[in-house]
């Protein structure tokens, strides 16, 4: 099929069926997703290199705007205090039950590995709705939740770092290889930290004075591919690259101008972003989830139940009670974006299969459907118990 | 005759008396000044009297109606700004600023490419004065009758 028209049915169907579930009280996501299914099981072929060019810089923006507008030094700094034990304990336990469950099925140690990685972080976006709703986005451990949030993506972007560079030696990395590794991680960040704090400043200010047609968003846009590049060139992942390179940003105000911004975020949310989350539609196979059988179920049941013990542990150690902790375990149950990029990334370096990669999207989509009615309950029975 | 908008600064026609919130005002004073005044937005300014960010209506309309707004709009960072109540919490960091001895031309060329409405004038990280498209379109007025 033509590629124009093959991307003009994907960004149609993705809208479309984004709105529907939008509206239907779920994430777009899942509509952006169902989209690519549904377009695989027509006629797109996923291989397809220009699509896969697309979801990549769709992978790239979707982390360059959570670096560029979402991370901000000084709440990632409140965040530490407020839910730095909360926020580790549901990483790690998530983490060991991803692992454990790979080494029961006998799986390579980096396919284990990824798998723990792929349970850590969270997407708090799909607990927001409900906890507005039933006003408890203001409490205490509604403001744990967010903050817990922040550091949760840091700390999995972090994870992911490290396990991309330990798969490049496709075995379990020497002393000296593990040095060689976070040496590198170390110079990568050294550079962006310089670029960020010295060099992209004075930049920006010879940048707005240039006469060609949007200098500055073009400039932004070739950051977001710089640094993505660079990452590649230190053995990391072009979506940590474009993470750091946002962050680098956004204390910027030529840069972060809101007509800059807005162009970044409709190139990005507008056309690359969908295509990515089609594109992992298209990737699904699914004959291999029904192959999958019990791993599948046992991905599903374990990255879920690791969230809400992880968090209830780590919680009830920070000093909330009972129920609070129950409210922060399902609430930090969701995975979305994040996870996604990782799980496609880890596809593409082939460092997991097919299996494995259709098993984790279908743990995504069960936990974006089943966690907000989870946490409603979970509520509502906190309610019920307290007023009684 | 023409004028040489290039020899006149920002200083020369900013607005030197500026209405500014503290970083620790609630959202309520908030709410009490954009009724009682038409300004688009407040600039915060910080103890030691240095321009931190900017309170605009943007952003006061989107706390109001947060509950509301479809949940593709709940980002981390609007999420984190609903659960705030004071200025210091909810404002937009970062404001784009100029030197007061930029010149009228380059400052105006400035926000006719991207789109800024208005900038802050700056000494020293010090606020000392604020310049909009209305200022400058008042300016030229002027000097052309």
């Amino acid at each position: 099929m033509n590629i124009l028209l093959q991307l003009l049915l994907i960004l149609f169907l993705a809208k479309i069926f984004a709105e529907i579930i939008e509206r239907a009280g779920f994430p777009g996501i899942l509509g952006e997703m169902a989209a690519g299914i549904f377009l695989g099981m027509l006629w797109i072929n996923p291989d397809d290199d220009i699509l896969s060019f697309f979801s990549m810089l769709g992978a790239i923006f979707l982390l360059f705007i959570v670096g560029y507008k979402e991370i901000n030094l000084q709440e990632v700094k409140a965040s530490i205090k407020i839910a730095l034990i909360p926020t580790l304990c549901s990483v790690i336990v998530p983490f060991s039950f991803g692992f454990l469950l790979g080494k029961a099925f006998n799986l390579e140690f980096i396919e284990c590995l990824f798998i723990g990685v792929a349970f850590s972080p969270t997407s708090i976006g799909v607990s927001v709705r409900t906890l507005i709703d039933l006003d408890y986005l203001s409490k205490k451990i509604g403001s744990t939740m967010l903050s817990s949030a922040i550091l949760d993506d840091i700390i999995g972007i972090f994870m992911f770092s490290v396990l991309i560079s330990i798969a490049t030696y496709h075995h379990i990395p020497t002393s000296m290889q593990l040095m060689i590794i976070g040496g590198k991680f170390v110079i990568f960040l050294i550079i962006m930290i310089i670029l960020g704090w010295k060099v992209f400043p004075v930049l920006f200010t010879y940048i707005h004075k240039m006469q060609v047609k949007e200098s500055i968003f073009a400039f932004v846009f070739m950051i977001a591919i710089f640094s993505a590049y660079l990452a590649e060139v230190f053995s990391l992942h072009a979506v940590i690259g474009a993470f750091i390179g946002g962050a680098c940003l956004s204390s910027i105000p030529f840069a972060k101008i809101e007509d800059v911004q807005n162009k970044v975020s409709g190139i990005s949310y507008g056309i690359f972003v969908p295509i990515f989350f089609a594109y992992i539609g298209l990737s699904i196979d699914l004959s291999a989830i029904q192959g999958a059988g019990l791993f599948a179920l046992l991905v599903i049941v374990l990255a879920l139940s690791s969230k809400l013990i992880g968090g209830f542990i780590g919680t009830k150690i920070a000093g909330f009670n009972s129920y609070d902790s129950l409210i922060f375990g399902v609430g930090m149950m969701p995975r979305a974006g994040v996870e996604l990029v990782f799980i496609s990334a880890g596809r593409g370096l082939g460092i997991i299969g097919d299996e494995i990669f259709s098993a984790i999207v279908l743990m995504i989509v069960v936990s974006v459907i089943v966690s907000p009615a989870l946490l409603k309950l979970v509520i509502e029975y906190k309610e019920r118990s307290v007023s009684t | 005759m023409t004028i040489d908008y290039s020899k006149l600064s920002v200083a020369e026609i900013m607005t030197k008396d500026v209405m500014s919130v503290g970083e620790n005002t609630t959202i309520v004073d908030l709410l009490k000044l954009f009724r009682k005044y038409h300004y688009h937005s407040y600039p915060v300014i910080s103890q030691t009297g240095e321009l931190v960010g900017i309170i605009s209506e943007d952003i006061v309309l989107e706390i109001l109606m947060f509950n509301q707004m479809p949940a593709y709009e709940h980002t981390l960072l609007s999420v984190i700004r609903s659960c705030s109540d004071v200025a210091g919490g909810i404002m937009t960091t970062h404001p784009v600023t100029v030197s007061q001895d930029a010149s009228l031309s380059e400052t105006a060329d400035l926000m006719l490419k991207h789109h800024v409405h208005r900038v802050y004038v700056v000494d020293k990280g010090k606020l000392v004065g604020i310049l909009s498209k209305r200022d400058i379109v008042n300016e030229i007025c002027k000097r052309r009758e």
